[in-house]
């Protein structure tokens, strides 16, 4: 590693501009992934930033690292990929609600029980606001949208009893509401050794109802450390995460206080004991000789 | 005196046979001869029907054999399930299960009589001289020593170490067995002797190997790092082997949750810098599809090996077919080329594997293989490979002056672009499946769309280029000519030599390379050729259409194409193209007779 | 608005006015960032009413950092942009796609009236009579932004109370 403590936040910022609409929660996220890359203070093109497909996941693009806009719900087994690729790399990943909860929900599971080093950023606006407005995994129950006409008849998914349910050793919920909390969350994600998941409260402010905008967050926020809430006790987070959609609880909810080994570490032992006794690449076909 | 034998043996799971098929292959290639192994399996994870062919030859093997020489039928209801897989001739020895209680002259085969018939007391030898039924499949390995003089020492010397470890007691009754089995054979001499000829090249060093363990080793030797895969038949073992070997190369594997985790993540480690690799069978092709886009329009290198099996949907997934071609050129939405390469044998799949890591990363490109469940799961024997003639390709990467104000997407004369890759000072991008100018910065823009669409498609124009990719052999001047490729091809080189033998002016095209079309090569072709088949194991002839959509094919060359499963064997193949130069003759007949 | 880890009743003068400098900064990021929204979104209006203000603040920036020169030259600073958010910056969802002029002001206005509600918030926990004689002065100064806008807005004709929001086109899918 080669941290540097000159570099500031608009170090991480690229040139590229914005096509969010104007009011949206994620001119915040991206200014809160800024400060928190400058305060970790790791070389841009050290980065790999990875993303799926929605308003949200344009977001590398935004950022001076190594940016991956791939497609729908599959920023996770590219970032998996990436990451046992090059361990040395700091590996983000980023989407919405959809992306990583309905279309790919099925890997954030995997990704958990593998404990590989990568934090996971979900801004969670509860609509899909790039097809203009439909139902999201993460839509309250009764919700009026484009194609739920009369209502939505489906529960949500509750993505931070999700995560905690799976055993992810970092669990964690910001909001626009406070920029430099939601930077120190991202900041603590980052740093912590295995997988991390920062849930992050982002408003549509073109689809998105009145209450789930800013004004209506803050009317629901509640710091989870003026609670007293102890970050290393699990059931306790899981309690609170329960409220998912009616309080938003904001900090850290659950950090595993013993990171066990990551991903990364077990693979580098592996390759360490087995890379001994290597046959010459050159050689590999020997393995087929019959004697 | 034989110098070339086809075996074909039948049972159920529980008796062992393709274990016996795999000894009589190691105890061949131990005594210096050159044998290949198909094995075919019913449905049922134990106990179903299950097969193999092993062929025996003091020369090269082109293909796992047509009719047997010699069939094996532990039961008939087991042997029979096997249908054209297993051609019984009128050349043909039958040896089965005496306690079937089938009379000789009443062996459940319509429309043949073989060679010879012998009912063996298999299970009553095995029961009495290793004390259970299930060294049946030692008695028949003496058999075959008995009556057709391979592996009389080296089958016992291969299970001696086989079974080593489990103590002398089960190496003696195995040994008991044999010995039986080989008594009964010498107490009861075929009509006509049918012995293989001895070996020259006794002691020699021999290789022996399937497809997909070939394709691993390959892949590993071209540099891959990184597989990432979801278990599918019959493609796994091509994973299996990463697991075991890829760390000792400071490489890694994932086992994903699913088809597109695989390839997602062989794109991430690509994209990170890494050659890498995902495998499967065509529903996971199928799910793969957006993946693969995805590398293409970023020109992300990645090797996808494709294993055909019967399709569509779960269809036939323990028997070969070809029909995965259109999936392999076409899937994925867009315009896009996508190289796509086969193998024809477990020799060249160690070639073409490296081919395809060479072409991914010389093109930026994902590249697939299509390979198919004969050869990825047939063993051959192999003369020792030289590795050292392999040239391996590396992607080009940025350097000094590009580095200063990196465009990934770079115009250049050849289309290809320098690629960097995340912690490379300089290089960063944004890597993208929308559509993105040379910076990498994603446009909606049409003429943008227009010249990188031109930039990722005739980046290829050199690769139709390459007839090292294609294999002509024959009288290059033959009005007479077959196509094919994969497992069929091997068929189609045993037809082109029995039909030289027989006098026939005809020739074969084997494509490596199966898309792009390179229509040059073909068009050189074809130009001597009036008559010809497209030889192919899919039902609705995807080769020839396939080559129809690109070239004017001659008007004369037809398809010969069938579902897969059901072998080609090479005597059809070769009554065919008979059939062919008849008409070419009346045709020429037709033009010498004065017009009326 | 939210702060952190600000220790009023012990704030030196020094790091008082490195508090009011990352303010005006933080301030002149947000309309130039809001500036460039609008420029995205084909506002020009409103991007140049942003940019008006951005310069604004970054004039007060200066000034204030001149002070700080003055008084403490290039002593190190001990605040930072952490202890502070969105006090003269408007909120991030202040901003909406095709502002009129008016709504654009108005934006600008909110902002100035919550920071002057910081600077009256924060002087009864001061205890430094010169921080507070500069929080004073910082407080007066938020009145006098809050009557530049307001001149700003009187040069506007009347609101004809129509929105926006039935002119424009609906927003397209992607």
């Amino acid at each position: 590693m080669s941290a540097t403590c000159e570099l500031q936040p608009k170090d991480y910022k690229s040139d590229l501009k914005p096509i969010w609409c104007p009011g949206c929660g994620d001119f915040s996220v991206v200014q809160g992934i800024y400060r928190a890359l400058a305060a970790i203070g790791r070389p841009a093109h050290e980065i790999a930033f990875v993303s799926g497909i929605g308003c949200s996941s344009r977001i590398p693009g935004y950022t001076t690292a190594y940016g991956f806009n791939s497609v729908h719900g599959r920023s996770l087994p590219i970032a998996q990929g990436i990451k046992m690729a090059n361990p040395d790399l700091l590996v983000l990943a980023a989407g919405g609600d959809g992306d990583g909860f309905s279309i790919g929900g099925g890997h954030i599971a995997h990704l958990i029980r593998r404990n590989m080093d990568i934090t996971y950023l979900v801004m969670d606006n509860q609509i899909y606001g790039l097809t203009k407005g439909q139902l999201s995994p993460t839509s309250q129950k009764g919700r009026v949208t484009c194609t739920s006409k009369y209502g939505s008849l489906e529960e949500p998914v509750n993505p931070l009893l999700y995560v905690l349910a799976y055993g992810a050793g970092f669990v964690a919920q910001a909001s626009p509401t406070d920029l430099v909390g939601m930077a120190a969350v991202i900041e603590e994600a980052i740093r912590y050794p295995g997988f991390a998941f920062v849930n992050i409260q982002s408003p549509c402010v073109t689809y998105g109802e009145e209450a789930q905008q800013i004004k209506g967050l803050k009317a629901i926020q509640e710091s989870l450390a003026s609670l007293g809430h102890d970050s290393t006790d699990r059931l306790a987070a899981m309690d609170l995460a329960q409220h998912y959609g009616r309080k938003m609880h904001l900090g850290v909810f659950y950090r595993n206080p013993e990171p066990p080994p990551t991903y990364g570490d077990l693979v580098r032992e592996r390759q360490d004991l087995l890379s001994k006794d290597a046959l010459p690449r050159e050689r590999i076909l020997d393995l087929f000789i019959k004697k | 005196m034989r110098k070339d034998l086809v075996f074909g043996m039948a049972g159920s799971g529980g008796d062992g046979i393709v274990s016996a098929g795999d000894s009589l292959l190691q105890a061949a290639a131990a005594e210096g001869y050159h044998g290949v192994m198909t094995k075919s399996f019913g449905s049922q994870i134990r106990g179903g029907e299950s097969s193999c062919r092993v062929r025996i030859s003091t020369t090269p093997i082109l293909n796992p054999g047509g009719n047997l020489d010699v069939a094996v039928a532990l039961n008939w209801e087991d042997f029979l399930k096997f249908g054209a897989e297993l051609p019984v001739s009128g050349n043909t020895v039958v040896i089965y299960e005496a306690a079937t209680n089938i009379k000789e002259s009443e062996i459940p085969l319509v429309g043949v009589t073989p060679l010879q018939v012998i009912a063996v007391p298999i299970a009553a030898m095995a029961k009495e001289t290793a004390g259970t039924e299930r060294a049946k499949n030692t008695v028949v390995l003496g058999l075959i020593a008995g009556w057709f003089g391979i592996g009389a020492v080296a089958v016992m010397k291969g299970i001696r170490k086989k079974l080593a470890k489990k103590g002398e007691e089960l190496v003696e009754a195995n040994q008991r067995a044999f010995d039986a089995g080989r008594a009964f054979a010498m107490e009861h001499p075929l009509k006509a002797s049918m012995n293989v000829l001895p070996s020259e090249t006794k002691g020699a060093v021999k290789l022996i190997t399937d497809g997909n363990d070939m394709c691993a080793a390959a892949a590993i030797f071209a540099g891959c790092q990184f597989f990432g895969g979801y278990p599918i038949t019959p493609s796994t073992e091509i994973m299996q082997f990463f697991t075991e070997h890829v760390w000792r190369y400071g490489g890694s594997v994932l086992q994903a949750e699913d088809e597109i985790a695989g390839i997602g993540a062989a794109v991430g480690a690509s994209f990170a810098g890494k050659k890498a690799m995902t495998a499967t069978s065509g529903p996971g092709l199928s799910l793969k599809a957006e993946m693969m886009g995805l590398a293409s329009i970023a020109e992300l290198p990645l090797v996808i090996v494709d294993v055909q099996r019967g399709g569509p949907s779960t269809g036939l997934p323990t028997k070969t077919e070809q029909s995965d071609l259109f999936a392999a050129a076409f899937s994925a939405h867009g315009d896009v080329i996508r190289p796509v390469l086969a193998p024809t044998s477990v020799a060249d799949t160690f070639r073409i594997t490296v081919e395809a890591f060479n072409l991914a990363e010389y093109y930026q490109t994902p590249v697939i293989v299509l390979s198919d469940q004969e050869i990825a799961s047939r063993k051959e024997t192999l003369d020792p490979i030289d590795t050292s003639q392999f040239k391996i390709l590396h992607r080009l990467r940025p350097a000094g002056a590009d580095l200063q104000d990196y465009k990934r997407f770079k115009p250049t004369e050849n289309h290809i672009s320098p690629i960097s890759h995340p912690g490379m000072l300089g290089g960063t991008y944004l890597a993208s499946g929308i559509e993105h100018v040379e910076s990498g910065a994603p446009t909606n823009s049409g003429s943008v769309h227009q010249r990188m669409n031109e930039k990722r498609t005739k980046k290829f124009d050199s690769l139709k280029e390459r007839k090292d990719l294609f294999e002509v052999t024959g009288n290059p001047d033959a009005p007479i000519a077959m196509v094919a490729w994969g497992s069929v091809a091997g068929v189609c080189r045993e037809a082109l030599a029995m039909a030289q033998a027989e006098g026939l002016n005809v020739k074969l095209l084997v494509p490596y390379l199966l898309y792009p079309v390179a229509e040059g090569v073909y068009n050189d072709f074809f130009r001597s050729v009036q008559k010809g088949l497209v030889v192919e194991q899919t039902h609705l002839a995807q080769t020839y259409k396939l080559l129809r959509m690109h070239i004017d094919l001659p008007k004369g060359l037809k398809s010969l194409a069938r579902s897969g499963a059901n072998p080609f064997l090479p005597s059809e193949i070769v009554a065919a193209l008979h059939l062919l130069l008849s008409e070419l003759q009346r045709s020429h007949e037709g033009e010498l007779q004065p017009q009326e | 608005m939210a702060i952190r880890g600000i220790d009023f009743a012990n704030l030196s003068l020094m790091d008082a006015l490195d508090l009011a400098i990352l303010i005006e900064e933080e301030a002149e990021e947000r309309y130039e960032e809001f500036a460039a929204q609008m420029d995205q979104h084909r506002t020009p209006v409103a991007a140049g009413f942003f940019r008006y203000m951005a310069g604004n603040e970054s004039k007060h920036g200066l000034e204030l950092s001149a002070r700080r020169a003055q008084l403490f030259s290039d002593e190190p600073r001990t605040v930072s942009r952490a202890m502070i958010y969105d006090i003269e910056a408007p909120d991030y969802d202040a901003a909406r796609a095709f502002m009129s002029p008016r709504k654009a002001m108005e934006a600008a206005m909110a902002s100035e009236v919550k920071a002057h509600a910081f600077f009256v918030a924060a002087l009864p926990a001061l205890k430094n009579a010169e921080v507070r004689a500069l929080f004073e002065e910082l407080r007066d100064e938020e009145i006098e932004h809050q009557e530049l806008v307001q001149a700003e807005l009187a040069k506007l004709p009347p609101d004809s109370g129509l929105s926006d929001e039935d002119f424009v086109d609906e927003p397209a899918p992607q």
